[in-house]
């Protein structure tokens, strides 16, 4: 099996094919790959594979300084229901 | 898969309550309290869910409630991470399934 | 109507050893305490480790029981099955959200320890494929065997511990192989530097590595030994296989893992054509290691510094536990990965660096601090295991950036 079928984002199912097109097509960096591909993106927020993607991004350039955080974060971090969310607020 | 009753390092478990509840219609055994990951793991169910856009099987993958991989459905509580939801007895529990897509214009088959 | 709001003079998010911990001490000194954590019950990841050492088994089941038992009789609250999905300072109080209202506190204290890095493999999405931490809570906390035979994939810290757990357990364990080469595995595809790996951790392992270590101590090279020496049908560990010449090609089956292909490999790590084998399994573990899991301190607005000796992007912090970030504390594997008893006195520390800057010590606040934190370097140099040579010029580094950014004592 070659190894660009590889899904590296399970929950958004992207490969490292579509990682490779996306950095032709100039998106070079874990968050501009991440905005082209939508690996990272997904239901666990890139709890998975963002260390993946970032493992990766080093590799295409390994004398580049890592990024001191990985990714950003955004609330809500874990699944929260809009029935919890109305609880609090009322 | 085998249940550990008698576990060689840290013993048994206090004891646990037997419960039934309905995977996908099925009736199922499993202990009232444990996650609903274990009971069907226990049960030899593998998959917890199709993958929303391609339909493809997903199980339990990290069991802690960080990777969502098990999440389910079940009934009068939503979508859940089956790995941390407690077991209750009656639970009706459902795979979670792919679902229609309308910017692509994918139906289900 | 607004609902009551809870509020404690301190919220621990985390109920594993360093949170436990510090709850415990923390409470002991006066201060109201909550601890949540997501897991049904508290404990983290210590409820399902065991160890053999110097002779005797350390159960992490028996620490975390004694912790909450302590835990309980000074009156912390334990809140379980509670998930936080923010947290957002307003005026000097901290708003915790989580999936069951709203909890306020002048402090909190993150002590949400690690998540595991993935190692990909082709079919890793199969069901069946499991994290090696999934495969330990399944069978120690729950004591549900992950499968009727598995392999496991990745030879690391993580892997040997757990592999060793899983055996005691009466998991069946095909063999312990090396994953896929890539960007993802980096080195630990390659042979040698398993072997390296192998070598810092004989403390842990029984006979046969420590045999194969005297061969390697007179030897021509560690590349040369493993294409010559090491057999291409494993050593045992334990009862488990360790194949060090053996990569995984993928991971097969319809619906679920019904087998692996595996492949022998050279010193290298490259592989040798027409050595590829099916090996039926009903179950994949794959290990590749932990990593700081830091995601509220980053919506708190901590700055993050990366430290690959520690697991990589970690929450800037203090010797003594503090963030940049007022009222906001960190403490166990968050702060970088090493064992749950250094967790333990992580927490101590961040427990009696927080009562310190409540003001409970009074003058005596340096001097506690100061004691508690030669407890963490007593801790650590004891340590058993140890996830990276590194660690603490690692650390003294992050406290020497620290020191220069902030100045001493902050």
């Amino acid at each position: 099996m070659k190894p660009s079928s590889l899904i590296i984002c399970r929950c958004e199912e992207v490969t490292i094919e579509q990682l490779e097109q996306a950095y032709q097509t100039g998106s070079c960096t874990s968050r501009q790959l991440k905005m082209k591909t939508r690996a990272s993106m997904g239901a666990c927020q890139g709890r998975v594979c963002r260390q993946l993607l970032e493992a990766w991004v080093h590799d295409k350039k390994p004398d580049s300084p890592r990024d001191a955080e990985l990714l950003s974060y955004r609330p809500p971090i874990r699944p929260v229901t809009f029935g919890q969310l109305a609880k609090d607020e009322s | 898969m085998e249940r550990i009753q008698d576990h060689p390092i840290l013993g048994r478990k206090t004891l646990r309550e037997p419960i039934s509840f309905i995977f996908n219609g099925k009736p199922m055994a499993g202990y009232r309290g444990e996650p609903i990951a274990a009971a069907l793991l226990a049960a030899g169910v593998r998959t917890l869910r199709k993958h929303e856009e391609s339909g493809n099987s997903r199980g339990l993958y990290c069991a802690i409630g960080h990777c969502m991989e098990c999440r389910l459905s079940v009934k009068g509580k939503g979508i859940v991470r089956s790995c941390l939801t407690p077991l209750e007895d009656g639970m009706k529990v459902f795979e979670g399934q792919q679902l229609p897509n309308e910017i692509t214009g994918r139906l289900l088959p | 109507m607004k609902s009551k709001r809870q509020q404690s003079d301190l919220i621990i998010v985390g109920a594993g050893p360093a949170g436990l911990a510090a709850a415990a001490a923390a409470a002991e000194n006066g201060l109201s305490v909550t601890i949540i954590d997501e897991f049904p019950e508290p404990g983290g990841r210590m409820l399902g480790q065991f160890h053999e050492e110097r002779g005797h088994w350390w159960v992490g089941k028996r620490i975390a029981d004694e912790l909450i038992e302590k835990n309980r009789a000074q009156g912390v609250l334990i809140r379980c099955g509670v998930s936080v999905y923010g947290m957002l300072k307003v005026d000097d109080m901290w708003e915790v959200s989580t999936s069951h209202g709203t909890m306020l506190a002048p402090r909190v204290l993150l002590a949400t320890g690690a998540a595991e890095i993935p190692m990909p493999a082709n079919g890793w999405t199969l069901p069946g494929v499991m994290s090696i931490g999934a495969a330990q809570v399944m069978t120690n906390v729950h004591y549900v065997k992950p499968g009727k035979r598995g392999i496991i994939v990745g030879v690391n810290v993580l892997a040997m511990a757990i592999a060793r757990e899983l055996s005691v357990s009466g998991v069946s364990l095909a063999s312990i192989v090396l994953p896929p080469s890539g960007p993802f595995a980096g080195k630990a595809a390659l042979p040698k530097e398993n072997l390296q790996l192998l070598m810092s951790l004989s403390h842990l392992a029984p006979s046969p590595i420590l045999r194969f270590g005297g061969k390697i101590a007179n030897a021509l090279g560690l590349a040369g030994i493993v294409s010559s020496l090491f057999p291409r049908s494993g050593i045992k560990l334990w009862d488990i296989p360790l194949k060090l010449r053996t990569k995984v090609v993928s991971i097969n089956g319809t619906d679920r893992v019904e087998s692996v292909t595996l492949a022998d490999v050279n010193g290298q790590g490259e592989i040798i054509a027409g050595s590829e084998r099916e090996e039926a399994v009903d179950f994949v573990a794959l290990a590749g290691g932990l990593y700081p899991l830091a995601e509220l301190a980053s919506i708190a607005g901590c700055p993050f510094i990366y430290t690959p000796e520690l697991g990589g992007h970690l929450p800037l912090h203090s010797e003594r536990m503090k963030t940049p970030v007022e009222g906001l504390y960190v403490a166990g594997n968050i702060t970088g990965v090493e064992s749950a008893l250094v967790a333990m006195a992580q927490g101590q520390l961040a427990a009696t660096s927080i009562c310190s800057d409540a003001g409970i010590f009074g003058h005596n606040g340096e001097s506690k601090v100061a004691a508690a934190i030669e407890e963490v370097h007593r801790v650590r140099a004891s340590a058993l295991i140890q996830f990276h040579p590194g660690i603490p010029e690692a650390r003294r580094k992050i406290y020497r950036m620290w020191q220069e950014t902030f100045g001493a004592g902050v």
